[in-house]
This record gives structure tokens, C-alpha cells and sequence, in this order.
């Protein structure tokens, strides 16, 4: 008797599976790590008395453990959160329609941008009359310049086309343009208001507050749906642009509408923390390496692994210096290294 | 105008016989806070000094975390100073620095205390929200402000602290002492014969080979401006930043201020401050002299180049080097006037350690 070759659409089935599992555990693996990340802090209070302060909700009548459970802890852990996971979207977007695997979602110059409205409202609220207190004009001329830098490369994109070389070079211009715009202020700045820019664009999750979660997370979820209705589509499009448009499909328009949600993603994400490097470029690769090509399991799973590396920044950071907590961005920059070199490492020949 | 109101308002409510168990204050970010009592626990951010000369002598024991780096690293002498004295002050949490975005609200609150005195550069690098944050766990956020340098703010400092920590006598002492030396300083140019006599500062903290900041607005401008110099950087630089080297010559200065500072690892800066000594300084001071083309500057020719503490600014002691100018500027008007004897003597009425170091120095 001769063994049968077993169907293929079987050992899709099987892979798929073997697929959704790994995804599972990786959202398990980020519970347990969003767990921790809420149980360490620099006041060094014990799961215990954590738990107490949980149950006595945000009104508890110890007012400090309160105050640190829910006003400051749980916004971290949830900005964390939103961050990475929108972080790591925007990178496996950039990455599939670039068709590069070294474009992360700063590649066309978003964080350059969103760096210069944050040194802007840094340097003085006073250049831009809003009706906006200190702490908001950051993050919103942040969020705005980062729109701006979309729309420039987006007006190049409509009179050249969405190629991935005609897009990459309108964002490098547009980064190397914001680049200098920020150099110019860094130039311009006192030493102390300098030092603040600097460590802005570290990106770190010290200062979330509510309303920051509340606007990047609505943000994440607007994206969502937006997103699962290409699904589809980018997988096609990661065959290759000639197979994609064989297919029927418009390249350029899912170019453009993926590139849209992208900027979005950003801007939302590095608005209130400052641009955290290296999670939108490595978290892609992680998705690809536990689940392939197919974007309905590569965007999830982009997503968990964006919101694990962060988080574990963030752990790390706090057990690193338990007083001053080490920025975020400079961990994961750190870590960064190390970690896009074991998935370069552990990719088959390709 | 809103000022001077504020300013009666916390007038009133220091007269003595008024100080109750409560009351409220209108802070330096313009917050109305209650204070409830005299504070047992105090979480302090900077103004270190200002604080214990007001507080007094159990200010010190009072301080259950504070925002360490501007104050051991910036200033690491005056830092060593007063450890030597408050050994407790070398294990106290540290609550990160707001400068640097490592400011941790949670390590404030976790650290307990009754009241946080702040900076208002330090609350305004936190935003509203983590000010709030802090309310909520309980504790009386207090914003001053000697950093804006004007007299005016100084003074309302001067009295929150006192309001604040229950030493409202203590407090209005000192803002009489200061407002008195102002008032005298500016009454001594007032009666003088106008100098005339152009100024140049530099921050002496990279060596002679580089060209350091210059102030065009606040800071040492602000000190000159107050005295009435003639700052040859005023429309050159916005705030501060370094003038071009052909410049200065050009300008032709009749006196060069050296700021100084205790500065670790600048072998070729000018050292001042505490635990520095003007022996060490003077060839410090001679090398920046010697830069090319400065040796035919009047301020050179004349030996008018001082070395002055750049950590001296934004503090209650700062009057002694508005002195020190003003004196370069107009020596008769001030003959009788020995800023560094004055410094010891504010020391030496207010704070816990002496003023042991060079501050104020000549170029001989």
C-alpha cells in the first residue's frame, strides 16, 4: 500500500491551525506580561495591596494607592498597549506596501515630523496661538505635523503613482525636510528646553493619562475595521504587485488607503509617548515569522507582538532604575538590536 | 496687574495673626491650594536652598523625597555641602527630573508626602494632568518660581514657602532682606553717574577654545538689564546662545563676566562655587584672556574680567551677584559694597552651611 499524498488544502488547514495557536499563545504570553507590567513600579507597593486598591475602585479611600493604581499604572499599561499594538500594524503595513522589509512606520517620515510639532509646542505655545493647555499642544502639533508630512507625500503619490520607489523617496524628502526643520529648533532652543525635546523623542509612557489612552485608542479602533476590509487584499498584494493587479485588484488604491491608515496609526501612537523606535519594524517581522504572509493572522499577530515588546520594555525599564524610570523608546531602541538579529537569524533561507 | 493682586492677596493672608490651621493660597501657576496645617512630610523639586533658608532648621528633617539630579548633579559641591550636614538627604527616593522627562508621579506619591513644592518649569513640563494625578493621592501641589528672575515673583516665592511651611515671619524677613538689597542696588545706579560701559557674559564652561552662550533675555541678561549695563549680546541672541568670536572683539566690551560653575569633568572651564578656589580659578579666567584678539579689549587692557557663580541665579542669594555687576559696572556707587562678604552673610543668617568655595572673583 502506498501512502497517499495528503490533500493540500489538509495541511493548509493543519498549518492555519498550527497558526492560530501560536498567535493564542502569544496573546497569553502578553496577559501574563500586562499583568507584571501593572505589578512593578517604582513605589514598590506589593500585588496585595495593588489588588485592595483594584477592588476599592478609582474612588478608594487610600488615596495613594488609588491615585497609582488607576491614574497612573493602568493608563501606562493601557497606552502601552495601544502603542505597540499600533506601532506594530503600521509597521506590517508599511513593510507589505513597500514591499521592504526594512520599512517601519517611521520610514517615510512620520516620526521626523511628528518630532518637529513636538518641538514646536515645546519650545513655545506662544508661536501658535491655540486655545489648548501645555500639555495637550504637544501631542496635538505632533499628531498635526505628522498629518502634514501624509499629505505631502500623498500629493506626490497622486501626480507620480503609489510605486514603492516613488514613495519611499517623496518620504525621505519629507523626513530629510522635517529633520532639518527640527534641527533648526533644536538649534534655536535654551539647553533646558532642549534636553526636553531630546527626551520627547526618546518616546516614554510616564506621562499617559487618560485622554491620551482614550484618543489613541479610539484612534486603534477606528483603524480596525478600516483595516480588516483589505485583508484580503494586502495578502494578494505581498505576491507581488503584477500577481496582486492580476487578480483584479487596484494596487494603487490599497497602496494609498493602507498608506493613510498607516500615517493615521502613527501619528495617534507617537503623539502622547514621542516616537518609540524599533517596535514598528521588528514587530512585523515577529508576526511573519509565527504566522507567514496571510494578513488575517499576520495583522493580529503584528499587533500582539508590537504590544509585547512594548510592554516588556516598559517592565524592563522599571527594573532597570526603580526611582526615575528609564524612557521606553530607549529600551526598546536597546533591546531593539538584539531582537531584529534573532529574527534575522532564525528566518529559513529565504 | 494680576500679579500685584495676587500679591496682596498673599500678603493678607501671611499676616501673622491670621495664620490658622487652613487656608488658602494662590501659587506661582496661578492655582488657588489649600493648605491644610504645617506639612510634616514634604516632597521637594528644586529651590532646594530658598526652601531650608525659609523652613528653617527642621526644614531639612521634613523632606521625604526630592527631584535629586538638579540638585546633586548639577550642583555636586553645594550637593556634598549640605549631605555633610543632613546626611539623610543621600538616601531619600528620588523622584526623577522633570527636565529630562523622568519625572515619576508615582514615586512622589509613593514617597508619602503632605505637600510637593515644585517649580512651575517643572510643573509645566508635567502638564496638567500628572499635577491632577498628584492632587488626587491627597498631597497640596505648590508651584514657585525664582527661575522668571524678577523681583516681583521672587518675593511672592519668598511668602508661599512661608505660608506654606508655617514660617510666615521667617518668610517675610526674607523678602524685606531681599526686596531692601534690590531696592538698594538700584538706588545706588539710580544716583550714579551713567557708566556707559559695555558688558560681555559667557558661560565659561567649555574652555577658551570654544565659544560658550551668551545671554540676550533673562538669566545674566536679565541681572544686567536690572543694573543697567550695556549688554553687547542684547539683539544678537534671542535668549542665549554663543556670539560669533569677531563680534565680541568687534564690540570692543569694558567688562567680561565669566560664568563659573562646579562643573565635573571640564578641565579647562572656570570653576566657581562651592569648594573651589579662586587660586584654581585665575589661571582658568587668564587662559580665556588670552584668547587671540582679546588682549587689546578694554576689559582686558583694564583687568576688568570677573568670574561670577552661574548657580548663584534664580535663588534668594542672588542679589549678591546683581552686586557683583552692578559694582564692575559703576565701582565708586558701590565702594563700600563686598558682595562676597554679603553671601557669607546671608549664609550664615539663613542656611545650615557656609558658603565655603569661591563665588565671586577677579581677574588679577
Amino acid at each position: 500500500m502506498t501512502a497517499r499524498p495528503v490533500p493540500a488544502v489538509v495541511r493548509w488547514r493543519a498549518r492555519a491551525a498550527r497558526q492560530g495557536v501560536a498567535v493564542l499563545i502569544a496573546a497569553l504570553a502578553l496577559a501574563v506580561l500586562a499583568l507584571f507590567d501593572l505589578i512593578t513600579g517604582p513605589s514598590g507597593m506589593t500585588p496585595g495591596a495593588l489588588w485592595h486598591a483594584a477592588l476599592a475602585g478609582p474612588e478608594g479611600a487610600d488615596r495613594a494607592a488609588a491615585t497609582i493604581f488607576w491614574q497612573i499604572r493602568l493608563p501606562q499599561l493601557c497606552m502601552g498597549l495601544i502603542v505597540g499594538a499600533s506601532l506594530g500594524l503600521a509597521g506590517l503595513l508599511m513593510q507589505t506596501i513597500l514591499a521592504n522589509p526594512l520599512a517601519s512606520p517611521f520610514t517615510l517620515g512620520f516620526s521626523a515630523a511628528a518630532g518637529f510639532g513636538a518641538a514646536l509646542a515645546i519650545m513655545g505655545g506662544a508661536l501658535v496661538p491655540l486655545p489648548l493647555p501645555g500639555w495637550l499642544l504637544t501631542p496635538f502639533l505632533a499628531f498635526t505635523a505628522t498629518l502634514t508630512a501624509t499629505a505631502l507625500v500623498w500629493l506626490v503619490a497622486r501626480a507620480r503613482g503609489t510605486a514603492p520607489e516613488t514613495l519611499v523617496l517623496a518620504g525621505i524628502a519629507v523626513m530629510f525636510f522635517f529633520q532639518s526643520a527640527q534641527s533648526l529648533m533644536q538649534f534655536m532652543a535654551s539647553p533646558e528646553v532642549l534636553a526636553q525635546i531630546v527626551f520627547w523623542l526618546f518616546g516614554s509612557l510616564l506621562k499617559a493619562n487618560w485622554v491620551a489612552v482614550s484618543v489613541s485608542g479610539t484612534i486603534l479602533l477606528v483603524c480596525l475595521p478600516l483595516l480588516a476590509r483589505d485583508l484580503w487584499a494586502l495578502t494578494s498584494l505581498r505576491l507581488g504587485e503584477a500577481h496582486a493587479a492580476a487578480l483584479g485588484l487596484d494596487v494603487a488604491a490599497l497602496r494609498r488607503r493602507a498608506f493613510l491608515i498607516t500615517a493615521l496609526l502613527t501619528a495617534g501612537a507617537v503623539s502622547f509617548t514621542g516616537t518609540i523606535g524599533f517596535v514598528g519594524l521588528i514587530a512585523p517581522h515577529v508576526a511573519r515569522a509565527l504566522v507567514g504572509e496571510d494578513h488575517r493572522l499576520g495583522l493580529p499577530a503584528a499587533a500582539i507582538a508590537g504590544a509585547l515588546i512594548l510592554i516588556a520594555a516598559s517592565v524592563t525599564g522599571k527594573m532597570l532604575s526603580q526611582g526615575a524610570a528609564i524612557p521606553v523608546g530607549i529600551v526598546t531602541a536597546v533591546a531593539g538590536v538584539p531582537m531584529l538579529l534573532a529574527v534575522i537569524l532564525s528566518r529559513k533561507g529565504v | 496687574m494680576k500679579l500685584a493682586t495676587l500679591a496682596t492677596a498673599v500678603a493678607l493672608s501671611l499676616t501673622p495673626a491670621l495664620v490658622h490651621a487652613h487656608e488658602m493660597i494662590t501659587d506661582l501657576d496661578g492655582r488657588m491650594v489649600m493648605i491644610h496645617g504645617t506639612p510634616e512630610r514634604v516632597a521637594l523639586g528644586f529651590y532646594y536652598e530658598d526652601y531650608l533658608a525659609v523652613a528653617g532648621p527642621e526644614g531639612a528633617a521634613k523632606i521625604v523625597s526630592l527631584s535629586r539630579a538638579p540638585w546633586a548633579d548639577w550642583r555636586p559641591n553645594q550637593w556634598a555641602a549640605y549631605t555633610k550636614v543632613f546626611p539623610a538627604l543621600e538616601t531619600l527616593p528620588d523622584f526623577g527630573n522633570a527636565d529630562d522627562n523622568t519625572f515619576s508621579v508615582e514615586a512622589l506619591i509613593a514617597s508619602k508626602p503632605d505637600v510637593a513644592i515644585l517649580s512651575t518649569w517643572q510643573t509645566a513640563a508635567l502638564g496638567e494632568p500628572a499635577v491632577k494625578q498628584i492632587e488626587n493621592a491627597g498631597i497640596t501641589v505648590v508651584a514657585i518660581d525664582y527661575n522668571a528672575q524678577t523681583l516681583e515673583r521672587h518675593l511672592l516665592s519668598t511668602r508661599i514657602l512661608g505660608a506654606v511651611m508655617g514660617q510666615p515671619e521667617r518668610a517675610e524677613q526674607l523678602a524685606a532682606m531681599y526686596e531692601a538689597k534690590t531696592a538698594d542696588t538700584v538706588a545706588r545706579i539710580a544716583n550714579a553717574v551713567p557708566s556707559g560701559k559695555k558688558i560681555y557674559v559667557e558661560l565659561a564652561q567649555k574652555g577658551p577654545g570654544e565659544v560658550g552662550n551668551t545671554y540676550g533675555k533673562g538669566m545674566w541678561a536679565g541681572v544686567i538689564d536690572l543694573v543697567g549695563g550695556e549688554n553687547i549680546a542684547k539683539g544678537q541672541i534671542e535668549n542665549w546662545g554663543p556670539l560669533s568670536p569677531e563680534f565680541v572683539i568687534a564690540a570692543q566690551p569694558d567688562v567680561i563676566l565669566l560664568a563659573g560653575s562646579e562643573w565635573k569633568n571640564k578641565p579647562e572651564a572656570v570653576l566657581l562655587g562651592f569648594g573651589e578656589t579662586d587660586e584654581a580659578a585665575q589661571p582658568k579666567m587668564a587662559a580665556y584672556a588670552a584668547r587671540s584678539g582679546w588682549a587689546d579689549l578694554p576689559a582686558v587692557k583694564n583687568r576688568e574680567v570677573y568670574g561670577i557663580y552661574h548657580g548663584g541665579n534664580r535663588t534668594l542669594s542672588d542679589f549678591v551677584y546683581a552686586r557683583t555687576v552692578a559694582k564692575a559696572l559703576y565701582p565708586e556707587a558701590f565702594a563700600d559694597v563686598d558682595p562676597a562678604a554679603e553671601l557669607v552673610e546671608y549664609y550664615k543668617a539663613w542656611l545650615p552651611v557656609a558658603p565655603d568655595g569661591t563665588f565671586v572673583t577677579k581677574l588679577q
